[in-house]
């Protein structure tokens, strides 16, 4: 009796004890003499489920979860080899509504695949882009990428291809790829789950990305609160550099950890960091792309931005293109978080609401008690109320109710929150994590924590200058990190007046 | 913004592009039409309409980075509020730089920055000079409506460590002025902010300034906009009242300063020395030296009282001007009746100005009668004099300072900058951090070798003595692997002397692997360095005493011209050859007709043409023959033909090579006038004091090492009463040889009558252009940045000439009794032998000359790090302690000459230089042996 | 002055010039430097102490050389 099963190494797996429950299937096999072959997969971004235990059969991969290592004998007594029936039994992993109903594009490896096998991973077909890219004029990829209407998928939503049309025509000895993995948002792990389950593909989109600029050589910024995902990346850079020499690809990666700073996540203070040094933002001009990672032309995209380049080349633009609403093209992994019931990556099209998102993905809040409140964006978003809950997913549609779509982090709040201590957390996580060179952010988060000390204290009359205090800080500060705190503060104030009286 | 502040455009001028053009763009700002060249920003575009924009952390000096928040404008047709500093003009912008609401955000920024700063203006050393305090009032600040009560950072401890400057966190803005300046102005990264967020604050090292990497240059001091970082003398001194422009007195580079001053004209205080931005040589920047180390001008050691004594042994005794210049005359004339008109003589000093030195050689040959002149440059550059003026024509460097930005390969040859020029040096660590490949030749592993954010390609670390195997090798390679640049030679250089040039170096024996045991340079690390400094497009050369004070200093020079000549390496920006210089008027001291055989302007004293102009101009007849150089002055002293010096500014008994040999010949002298700041080693044996001025106590002119002529102008009365040039003159007419000038700008207006290459310098086209860089005359009257652009003017049809450089050893070799090679230099804080800087807190950066010793040699001798040691020759002994260093190869030790109880000069010998008698202070054979000193080392620190 | 420093000198600067393949034109740039660049006493010193003592220790080029000098 033989057989092969899935068990994630994805982080959010083992915190939930994976690693047990893959070391009591390889007990349990080898106690009944069984040939079980264990893959150590992606998670397929389900987390109630997690850990996600699939196991091959002749009608698909049945999945079984949460699976906890205890679980294992009775499991194997119910024929989990088989795909038997048994309590923890879910069905074909693939007709699991949650998943049924997302697209998966960019995430479509992630969780399927052994990400440490480049022949998996060939055999799920990547691969296919490098080799269209291989045949193309630079101009041509470019050109490709542009069509699809790819924008930059870390938050400012840049169209990806304009960048690199900017730094393909910078004539300069040496260009630059960096790829942004620093994911720092709170309640995001598109990135993260990407680098674990599916890292050959943020390669060949890194490669793809260096035959379209002239660029040999590429960084990925790994923040240092991923250790599986940066342990897995060395791996896989070093795999995939002969896979790159083979295809006659010059085409070199360094993988630089971070030393645990939000701000090293804004491009030009992660250019320094790359560099060696402090982390602080530079000004821009120049951009990046003219005057970037040691003064050369660079271009610097996020870690899925970069992943969804090889389908593009592989399946043509439209496969983007025609997905999506307005400018917005494509598909988001969303991420749903927080106080929510079915929290996991959800990878569907732009243009879905919001309320689609938390109720029909994500079940309400974890609680069972009324959403009240989201933060969509990572910890600089907007909060929204319920009454906000039906704005289409969509960079302009957001942009236009003062929010965010950013890196597609949605977290939920339930009606025991308190919006005044969520204002204050903003403050106090961007005095926390600025980078110390503009005054705006530098001194004003710190007199921002101040002023919603005595405002929570009971002194109302600080509003006033609260808000003024956000006005200096959003129109004056250096970078998106001063100037985008007063999002989450000015948002609860108005949505929420109530918890600031 | 206060009048006496120098003006600041708030950014620099933008780089010119590749093709060394940048557009001019039009734009509008406030509604004012202004054109400027592209890559200029919003903030200084503005700046040169006469709009000013408020802020903090942009300054013209250092590359703006948009920290403070405070100029914010509006530009039309853009969201938000750019920050102007960062923001470069486009054509067509339309800018607001005022509007409410740019006045609002401007004074809520203001308000933050507030809100972690005491409010202590009025007891705080920079009130009313503060551009802290100038912005709250720019954007109309009136209240901080945080408070005070909120976080700040008020009662961080002060860092006092550093003598001239303190540092006061708590005043700290965090602006990163000071830690740009450290990087971009001096490159010494000592200064870094620590934390993020409002914890970031600065800091210099891991604890303190003093402890840092910090070289005290002063530069983070000078851009701090609070009173973070403020000098001493500021803290203790009133406000700036006046502001005098003049030139620094310490070395060749002679950077641009402004003396900031309190109090009445004629008792002023010296609030603080900053460096001029307008200073051409220095564009702002300062070292140690000049920006802090000018206390000893008013030190309670100046000797302000003429003194006279009839023997040495004699007590001193304090006399008027006039009885001191009488008996002094009175002297000289009756040496020349007992012993004949050649049996006295005169040294001019490098440290004085040009116009002093032209008198006091004016003195010797009109008044003495005959051409007993020499200058210190003798023991320094006077190789170069020779080298470069048989070579290519002109004895001077080629390049201006600034041409080094454009230097692809920086060849670095027995000079050690960072110690000794600073300021130029970090010229060169800027332009090797964008770049430029280094090659260091040097016995000793020096700064630039290895130092952090500066490396070298290459370092050829010969052994001392060697200079001319290594630079024949490099020249071997280049011309037989077909490096030369053929066209060049051909076209600018004499044929013959290059093909006997080129048969020469191209023998085998000349080979890098022949002369590989002699130098002791691995052969392969020649052929990279000919090959890099051949190939690698733009090549200068810098060089100093380590090429020259060898018995084979004028061949090494010969040598570096020979290289720059057969590359192609000269007459452009980027390339040439170029002396730096030691001290700030070596040139201009061997300009002024210094030397014993030249009239000045380089002339020979047998040229009839020459003597004639000058026997017209000042009534008497000239001797065609040279008169004694300093080391023949000492040695006629001892055979008795030599019995009467006037000595200016030179303290040869504790500079010269072999003191013993040195005090013996003064001692023999009949009348020894010194005129000098302090009572020097020199004053020891004389018999005359006149008391000396201090740069800051008189006009006149300094030439630094690219032959740029700078106005020292008068600070301060000399305390003496007399400057310098005053009491030349006053001197010369006591010898029956009057002199009138009433201002030194009257004297360099009869040097320009006189002399071909200063034809067009005058003190008002000084005042106009700032300086000038000699040959100025009618051809180039705004004087000469580049030299040999077209050709060699001074030589016979405008020709180079290459000279044969045979490597000859020195008689300095390493034997059973002295085994080991010692050389000698500098360090950052000391100048030379010290009378100045040991007078000051410099003494705290390095307080005695030690002796560093490879850790082989000091092992086999038994020498711990610290230790006393002996250090012998075969001319004399002394004792220091040791620093035991790899810095050092085996077999070479090294020491400074700045403190005369160590007496390094006590062991140099009389070996010199063939063709000027330059001393060989760089080899010299000695033992160096453990000694047990009955006192701890401690006591003898001062 | 001192002769055994003044010969030394001498040889010094005879060994520079020695290298110069033009043997005549090697001698005439040796007489050429001490003429222009040492004290007349100097070169009167060292004719002295030949005639006194002959020019032993004296390079051969440095001789023809001073043999040249004007007297």
């Amino acid at each position: 009796m033989s057989g092969t099963v899935y068990v994630p190494a994805d982080a959010a797996a083992l915190a939930l004890g994976a690693d047990a429950v893959a070391e009591a299937i390889s007990r349990e096999a080898r106690r009944r003499g069984m040939d079980v072959c264990i893959v150590r997969n992606g998670s397929r971004g389900l987390f109630w489920i997690e850990p996600l235990v699939e196991v091959a059969t002749s009608s698909g991969r049945i999945a079984y979860g949460p699976v906890a290592a205890a679980d294992v004998p009775a499991l194997f007594a119910a024929g989990l080899l088989d795909g038997c029936e048994h309590p923890l039994r879910l069905g074909r992993i693939d007709e699991l509504p949650y998943l049924a109903r997302q697209r998966r594009i960019v995430m479509n490896r992630v969780g399927i695949v052994d990400p440490g096998a480049l022949d998996d991973y060939l055999a799920h077909g990547g691969g296919r882009g490098l080799d269209r890219a291989r045949r193309l004029q630079p101009a041509d990829i470019v050109a490709a990428v542009i069509d699809s209407g790819l924008r930059g998928r870390g938050g400012a939503a840049f169209p990806a291809g304009i960048k690199w049309q900017t730094v393909l025509a910078a004539p300069a000895g040496q260009k630059y790829i960096v790829c942004n993995a620093d994911e720092g948002d709170s309640g995001t792990y598109s990135d993260r789950m990407l680098m674990e389950g599916d890292p050959f593909g943020l390669i060949e989109g890194m490669a793809i990305a260096g035959l379209a600029v002239g660029a040999t050589k590429g960084y990925i910024y790994v923040r240092s609160e991923y250790p599986h995902a940066s342990a897995r990346l060395a791996a896989t850079v070093a795999v995939a550099a002969d896979w790159l020499r083979d295809q006659a690809v010059d085409f070199t990666i360094e993988v630089r950890k971070g030393a645990g700073s939000y701000v090293c996540g804004e491009e030009t203070a992660m250019l320094e960091s790359i560099e060696g040094r402090r982390g602080l933002v530079r000004a821009k001009p120049p951009l990046p792309a003219i005057a970037g990672l040691f003064g050369q032309p660079t271009v610097i995209n996020n870690v899925v931005t970069l992943a969804s380049v090889p389908a593009i080349l592989a399946e043509g633009a439209a496969g983007c293109r025609d997905h999506g609403v307005g400018r917005s093209r494509g598909t988001l992994p969303f991420q749903l978080a927080g106080n929510i019931k079915y929290g996991g990556l959800v990878e569907v099209p732009f243009g879905h609401s919001l309320r689609e998102l938390l109720h029909d993905f994500g079940g309400g809040s974890r609680t069972g008690r009324p959403l009240r409140a989201v933060q969509v964006g990572g910890p600089l978003g907007a909060y929204l109320s319920e009454a906000e809950f039906d704005t289409p997913l969509d960079y302009e549609a957001f942009a236009a109710i003062g929010a965010s779509l950013g890196h597609g982090g949605i977290v939920a709040f339930d009606d025991s929150v308190d919006m005044a201590r969520q204002a204050r957390y903003a403050l106090a996580f961007c005095a926390a994590e600025s980078c110390g060179k503009c005054t705006p952010c530098r001194i004003g988060a710190v007199r921002g924590v101040e002023l919603m000390d005595q405002l929570r204290a009971g002194d109302g009359s600080r509003i006033e200058l609260l808000r003024s205090l956000c006005d200096t800080m959003t129109h004056g500060s250096l970078c998106a990190m001063g100037a985008m705190t007063p999002n989450p503060v000015l948002s609860a104030l108005d949505h929420f007046p109530e918890d600031f009286a | 913004m206060n009048a006496l502040q120098e003006p600041d455009l708030g950014t620099p001028a933008p780089q010119a592009c590749a093709d060394g053009v940048s557009p001019p763009l039009t734009l509008r700002i406030d509604g004012i039409e202004v054109v400027v060249p592209s890559g200029t920003s919003v903030m200084r575009a503005a700046a040169l309409a006469g709009v000013a924009i408020p802020r903090l952390c942009a300054t013209d000096c250092l590359q703006a980075v948009g920290a403070c928040r405070l100029c914010l404008v509006e530009i039309e047709g853009r969201k938000g509020y750019p920050a102007s500093c960062t923001t470069p003009v486009e054509a067509g912008m339309a800018v607001r730089t005022r509007s409410p609401r740019l006045a609002e955000l401007r004074r809520n920024v203001m308000e933050l920055t507030l809100s972690d700063h005491p409010l202590d203006c009025l007891t705080c050393a920079a009130n009313g000079d503060c551009e802290l305090q100038d912005m709250a009032a720019a954007v109309g600040l009136r209240e901080v409506r945080f408070g005070l009560s909120g976080a700040n950072h008020l009662a961080e401890p002060r860092d006092d460590s550093n003598p001239y400057f303190g540092y006061d966190p708590a005043k700290c803005i965090v602006c990163y002025r000071c830690v740009r300046a450290c990087e971009e102005q001096q490159g010494s990264f000592a200064i870094t902010a620590a934390g993020r967020g409002f914890a970031a604050r600065i800091v210099a090292g891991a604890s303190s300034f003093l402890e840092s990497e910090c070289v005290s240059c002063g530069a983070c001091v000078k851009v701090c906009p609070t009173a973070t970082l403020i000098e001493r003398t500021a803290v203790a001194a009133g406000s700036v009242e006046r502001v005098v422009e003049t030139t620094c007195a310490y070395c060749g580079v002679g950077c641009g300063f402004r003396a900031e001053l309190d109090g009445p004209p004629d008792a002023p205080t010296i609030v603080r020395m900053t460096p001029s931005k307008r200073g051409a040589a220095n564009l702002g920047h300062a070292c140690v030296k000049g920006r802090f180390a000018w206390g000893y001008a008013t030190h309670k050691d100046r000797v302000t009282k003429p003194m006279i004594r009839d023997r040495i042994a004699d007590p001193w005794r304090e006399v008027s001007w006039d009885e001191a210049l009488r008996h002094a005359a009175g002297e000289f004339r009756r040496i020349q009746r007992q012993h004949g008109r050649d049996a006295v003589g005169a040294i001019v000093s490098s440290r004085c100005t040009n116009e002093e030195d032209y008198l006091v050689q004016k003195l010797v040959r009109a008044a003495f009668g005959n051409n007993n002149v020499d200058t210190c440059a003798r023991v320094c550059h006077s190789p170069t004099g020779y080298g470069l003026g048989q070579t290519l024509g002109t004895s001077a460097g080629t390049q201006t300072f600034a041409s080094i930005a454009h230097a692809d390969v920086i060849m670095v040859i027995g000079a050690n900058p960072g110690a000794a020029h600073p300021v130029f040096a970090s010229r060169l660590k800027r332009r090797v951090r964008a770049g430029a490949r280094l090659i260091v030749i040097d016995p000793r592993a020096i700064d630039l070798v290895d130092a952090p954010h500066v490396r070298a390609d290459a370092h050829l670390q010969l052994r001392p003595g060697t200079n001319v195997a290594v630079l024949t090798a490099l020249a071997h390679v280049i011309v037989t692997e077909g490096l030369m640049d053929e066209a060049f030679v051909a076209a600018r250089c004499e044929r013959q002397s290059f093909v006997d040039w080129h048969n020469f170096v191209a023998r085998s024996e000349n080979s890098p692997e022949a002369l590989a045991e002699a130098s002791g340079v691995p052969a392969a690390q020649v052929r990279a360095a000919a090959r890099l400094y051949a190939t690698g497009g733009n090549a200068a050369i810098y060089y100093g005493l380590g090429v020259t004070e060898h018995a084979q200093g004028s061949t090494a020079v010969i040598a570096i011209a020979n290289l720059a000549m057969a590359t192609g390496n000269l007459g452009r920006e980027g390339v040439g050859v170029n002396p730096l210089r030691g001290q700030n008027n070596v040139q201009g001291s061997c300009d002024m007709g210094g030397f014993p055989h030249e009239l000045p302007g380089y002339r020979h004293v047998s040229d009839a043409a020459t003597r004639a102009c000058f026997e017209r101009a000042w009534g008497v007849e000239l001797p065609p023959t040279p008169g004694l150089r300093i080391p023949n002055m000492f040695d006629a002293a001892l055979d008795g033909s030599f019995r009467g010096l006037y000595c200016q500014g030179e303290d040869p008994a504790q500079s010269d090579p072999d003191i013993g040999h040195v005090k013996a010949a003064l001692a023999a002298m009949e009348c020894v006038v010194v005129q000098d700041l302090f009572l020097n080693e020199t004053a020891r044996f004389a018999h005359v004091f006149l008391p000396g001025s201090s740069f800051l106590e008189k006009d006149g002119t300094f030439t630094n090492a690219e032959r740029r002529i700078s106005r020292v102008r008068r600070v301060m009365p000399p305390l003496a009463g007399m400057a310098d040039w005053q009491v030349t003159m006053a001197l010369s007419e006591a010898l029956g040889y009057p002199m009138n000038y009433g201002h030194p700008s009257e004297i360099m207006d009869e040097i320009a009558r006189l002399t071909p290459t200063f034809a067009g310098v005058g003190y008002d086209k000084l005042e106009r252009l700032g300086s000038l860089q000699w040959p100025c005359n009618d051809a180039a009257p705004e004087g000469t940045p580049t030299m040999h652009v077209g050709g060699f003017p001074s030589r016979p049809d405008g020709k180079g000439r290459f000279m044969i450089t045979q490597y000859v050893p020195s008689d300095e070799q390493a034997t059973r009794k002295y085994p080991l090679l010692l050389t000698t230099g500098r360090v950052l804080a000391q100048y030379n032998v010290g009378a100045q800087t040991r007078r000051t807190a410099n003494l705290r950066f390095h307080a005695e000359d030690r002796l560093e010793i490879h850790p082989h040699d000091a092992g086999e001798r038994g020498i711990a790090d610290g230790d006393w040691v002996g250090l012998e020759s075969r001319a004399g002994a002394t004792e220091l302690r040791a620093e035991v260093t790899a810095r050092v190869q085996p077999g070479v030790v090294y020491t400074t000459f700045h403190f005369p109880e160590s007496g390094a000069n006590i062991v140099t010998t009389d070996s010199s230089d063939w063709a000027t008698d330059c001393p060989e202070y760089k080899v010299t054979a000695v033992q160096v042996s453990r000694r047990t000193r009955p006192s701890a080392p401690a006591e003898r620190v001062p | 002055m001192n002769p055994v420093k003044l010969i030394r000198m001498a040889n010094r600067i005879g060994g520079f010039f020695a290298a110069m393949p033009d043997r005549e034109q090697a001698i005439g740039d040796v007489a050429s430097h001490i003429a222009r660049t040492w004290e007349p006493r100097m070169i009167r010193d060292l004719r002295a102490h030949m005639v006194n003592h002959g020019a032993a220790g004296l390079s051969d080029i440095v001789r023809a050389a001073l043999a040249r000098l004007p007297r």
